[in-house]
């Protein structure tokens, strides 16, 4: 829960939206019970008012019976009992009536229920009874009724509804006296309830400014500036909610944008080294096929046919050695394009017809070239063979030997196929093992060795290019080992692995180099 | 914090809406009038408010259901009221009953005579008797010891000795009654003047001096006291009054185990044990339901 409300702004959001929604409809409740209390109130007193005017109506009844039965004892005249017959036949109804309007209050209700039977016993056992003898006998009834009890209950009869009235008066009185309090109360809630509610409104606002409105501000603000061209910006993005998304998208947008920028900018630079080198090892050749164009010039009036050839072979040499630069030139520029084609491939016939190229060469330094059992991989004919081809043309260029010896042997490790092409030339002093790698990098002059210095650069973009690693392992004087890996046929190739020479590093060993 | 006060809030509103809540339903109503229950009514003094107490209770005993109607009025009242209805059964005196009611002014000669006069009068008007008691609560003349002395009172008669004609404490119906001023005159020959007021009251009077005499019952509880003195009565101008209870004929054969449950009590009740309740009432101050369910239980009548 927790967790939940610290992750999504849209869940807190609509957690204050329902305090306040909550709030409201609280205020509003607290306001019609107010309400509808005053109402009922107002009608409780309006019934204890009608119950105390039934049983004022009730008290006349039972006035009117008392008078009637005196006046018809008194006089024996006939008309005079007319009140006492009509309260007799109203008096039920009124009683009936008071009972119904005091239902709520069982106090009131039993003191109805004794009233009425006081009237009852009165009216049956007294006023009918004294009627009846003032017909037979009326001075015997005059004697009665001048001492009876007649008087006594009449008036017990109407103090008990005196105390039944002021008993109605005062539950009307607390009814009216607790509903103010109530809806006093109902009105100090109502104002806190308000209060409450802008409290939170203004919470809620202060707290949207502050979790939202501020982090997309700095969010835009960011934007800016990298839109100015400073990549390096970021924003704050601690929080787990949909604002620290945000944030954390941005991060990594320009994070991203930062680093294909320097890649692109290394991969400027590399170019321009690339451009420079180039031009720097074409102009060799150049000078020299111009230093033997001038030659020819200034001796050809007088130069022997011999002389002649052999300043025309000068040329030739140039030209093949330019030829070959421009040539691998071309190699690397194409293999570092595009995606490899992807065969299986038998890397005993990849070899094989690596040899067939080398079948000079070989022949030359009576090399003895031998290989073990060898895997089948993924990847480009053209290329692999040409790396091969450049691999077991160092190792046979490489060597002071009269035979030089080759062999290339290849072993699983995991998914791919690690080979291992192992000289027994000159070796490579350890320091300078990772820099053969690169363009137009030589360790020895060219008048010893003859070649491009692009050869193990075309060799490690290619190795790269099919996913792999290519790395040497030497001693001087005892021989290298090159080590690569290739993915096996049937696995899905894993990208190529971004160049792991720098700017920098390119540029000593360009110096060296030269 | 938002949400605490919010819940703070929502507890006010809800103890404010369990403070008002709606009015009770209507309270039960009383118990209806048992239908058949007997209407058992009382003349308006203590021997008559015991004596329902009495017969009620006995009544109940024996599952008969009892409505008891106390202190109604007098004879003539408690007449009428039966005779409208109003009532079913009343505790009457024999020869109130023949004199006031009957409006016979003969005296039978005995308990017995005066019963069966009364019992074939109110048979002829729907009404029956059940056994009388033995004690006779006549009614009598009393005076205190030191009037008697001082006129030398021993019977009704003497009362002309005192001068100016005798005052006499009595309730207003002895004015018109035989039993009354009117057989005073009529059997003595007695010039009195009577002082009406309620029963009950008379006592006092005599002990204030107010009155020469007071009219009395002779089971009255103050009798008990050595102070008063009864004035004989030779030309017997009070009659014989044992107390029967008066039963609408109707009820009486509705009733099957009535006359069962009424009989035995009555026949316990004695001059002896009439007073002394009397006196637990009037002098002792006790209520006359506690008085006549001790006697009930002493008598094993429950």
């Amino acid at each position: 829960m927790r967790s939940i409300f610290r992750r999504s702004l849209t869940i807190r959001t609509l957690l204050v939206g329902g305090v306040l929604a909550a709030l409201l409809g609280a205020v509003f409740a607290v306001l019609v019970v107010a309400v509808r209390e005053q109402q009922a109130a107002g009608r409780l007193a309006l019934r204890s008012q009608q119950a105390i005017g039934a049983g004022s109506a009730l008290e006349t009844s039972l006035v009117n019976l008392e008078n009637g039965v005196r006046g018809y004892v008194a006089s024996g005249r006939e008309r005079l009992l007319e009140p006492f017959r009509t309260a007799r036949r109203m008096y039920p109804a009124q009683a009936e009536r008071l009972s119904r309007l005091v239902a709520d209050e069982p106090r009131q209700q039993a003191a109805v229920r004794q009233i009425t039977t006081g009237i009852n016993d009165y009216v049956a056992l007294w006023a009918l009874p004294l009627v009846g003898l003032a017909d037979e006998r009326r001075e015997v009834a005059q004697s009665v009724l001048a001492t009876g009890t007649g008087r006594e209950r009449l008036d017990t009869l109407r103090s008990e509804l005196a105390t039944l009235f002021a008993r109605e008066r005062s539950v009307a009185a607390e009814r009216e006296r607790r509903a103010d309090r109530r809806s006093d109360t109902a009105v100090v809630l109502g104002l806190i309830g308000m209060g409450l509610v802008a409290l939170v409104a203004l919470a809620m606002w202060l707290a949207l400014r502050r979790s939202i409105l501020r982090p997309v501000e700095r969010v835009a603000l960011a934007t800016r500036a990298v839109a100015d061209g400073d990549l390096t910006v970021h924003v704050p993005a601690d929080r787990e909610d949909e604002i620290g998304t945000l944030a954390r998208s941005f991060n990594d947008m320009t994070d991203a944008l930062n680093r294909s920028h320097q890649e692109l900018e290394r991969s400027n630079h590399d170019l321009e080294q690339y451009a420079q080198m180039a031009s720097h090892d074409l102009q060799a050749p150049l000078a020299t096929i111009d230093l033997y164009l001038r030659l020819i010039e200034r001796r050809l009036p007088d130069a022997s046919q011999e002389e002649l050839v052999q300043l025309l072979a000068g040329v030739g040499g140039s030209t093949d050695r330019m030829r070959s630069l421009v040539r691998d030139l071309l190699h690397l520029a194409r293999v570092g394009r595009g995606e490899p084609r992807r065969e299986t491939l038998d890397t005993r016939a990849v070899l094989d017809r690596a040899l067939e190229n080398l079948a000079g060469p070989i022949e030359e330094r009576g090399a003895d070239v031998s290989a073990g059992p060898l895997p089948i991989v993924s990847g480009d004919p053209g290329q692999l063979s040409l790396l091969f081809q450049n691999l077991l043309g160092n190792a046979i260029k490489f060597s002071d030997h009269d035979a030089p010896h080759v062999s290339v042997t290849a072993s699983i490790e995991g998914d791919e196929a690690q080979f291992a092409v192992r000289d027994n030339g000159i070796g490579i002093d350890p320091q300078h093992a990772e820099r053969i790698f690169q363009p137009f990098q030589r360790l020895h002059g060219e008048d010893r060795y003859e070649g491009t210095g692009i050869g193990l650069a075309i060799c490690q973009r290619i190795v790269s290019h099919h996913g792999g690693r290519i790395w040497a392992e030497s001693t001087v004087g005892a021989g290298s080992t090159f080590r690569f890996t290739l993915p096996l046929a049937g696995e899905s190739p894993s990208p190529p692995a971004p160049p792991t020479t720098t700017h920098d590093e390119a540029e000593t060993s360009h110096a060296a180099a030269a | 914090m938002r949400a605490r006060l919010a819940t703070l809030l929502a507890l006010g509103v809800l103890l404010a809406l369990a403070g008002c809540g709606g009015g009770s339903a209507d309270p039960p109503k009383g118990p209806a009038q048992s239908a058949d229950a007997i209407r058992l009514g009382t003349k308006n003094f203590t021997e008559q408010y015991i004596l329902g107490e009495i017969y009620a209770q006995a009544l109940r005993a024996h599952g008969i259901p009892v409505e008891l109607k106390s202190d109604i009025g007098s004879s003539e009242i408690v007449d009428q009221a039966m005779q409208i209805g109003s009532l079913d059964m009343y505790p009457e005196y024999t020869g109130v009953l023949l004199s006031e009611i009957a409006g016979v002014s003969r005296r039978p000669p005995s308990a017995e005579a005066t019963f069966t006069a009364a019992q074939k009068f109110e048979r002829t008007r729907g009404y029956d008797l059940l056994a009388m008691t033995p004690f006779s609560n006549s009614n009598a003349l009393a005076v205190t010891h030191k009037t008697a002395m001082k006129y030398g009172l021993r019977t009704i008669g003497d009362l002309d000795r005192i001068p100016g004609g005798a005052t006499i404490a009595a309730p207003p119906e002895f004015r018109t009654r035989f039993e009354g001023l009117v057989g005073l005159r009529s059997r003595y020959m007695l010039r009195a003047k009577v002082v009406a007021m309620p029963i009950g009251q008379q006592y006092k009077a005599l002990n204030e001096g107010r009155v020469d005499a007071a009219a009395v019952f002779a089971t009255d509880g103050m009798l008990e006291d050595e102070e008063y003195v009864i004035l004989r009565d030779p030309r017997n101008l009070f009659s014989f009054q044992n107390v029967t209870p008066v039963v609408r004929t109707s009820v009486l054969k509705r009733t099957p185990g009535l006359a069962k449950a009424v009989d035995p009590v009555s026949a316990k009740l004695t001059t002896d044990a009439m007073r002394k309740m009397n006196a637990q009432v009037d002098i002792d101050g006790r209520e006359p339901a506690a008085v006549a369910k001790e006697f009930l239980e002493r008598e094993g009548l429950l």
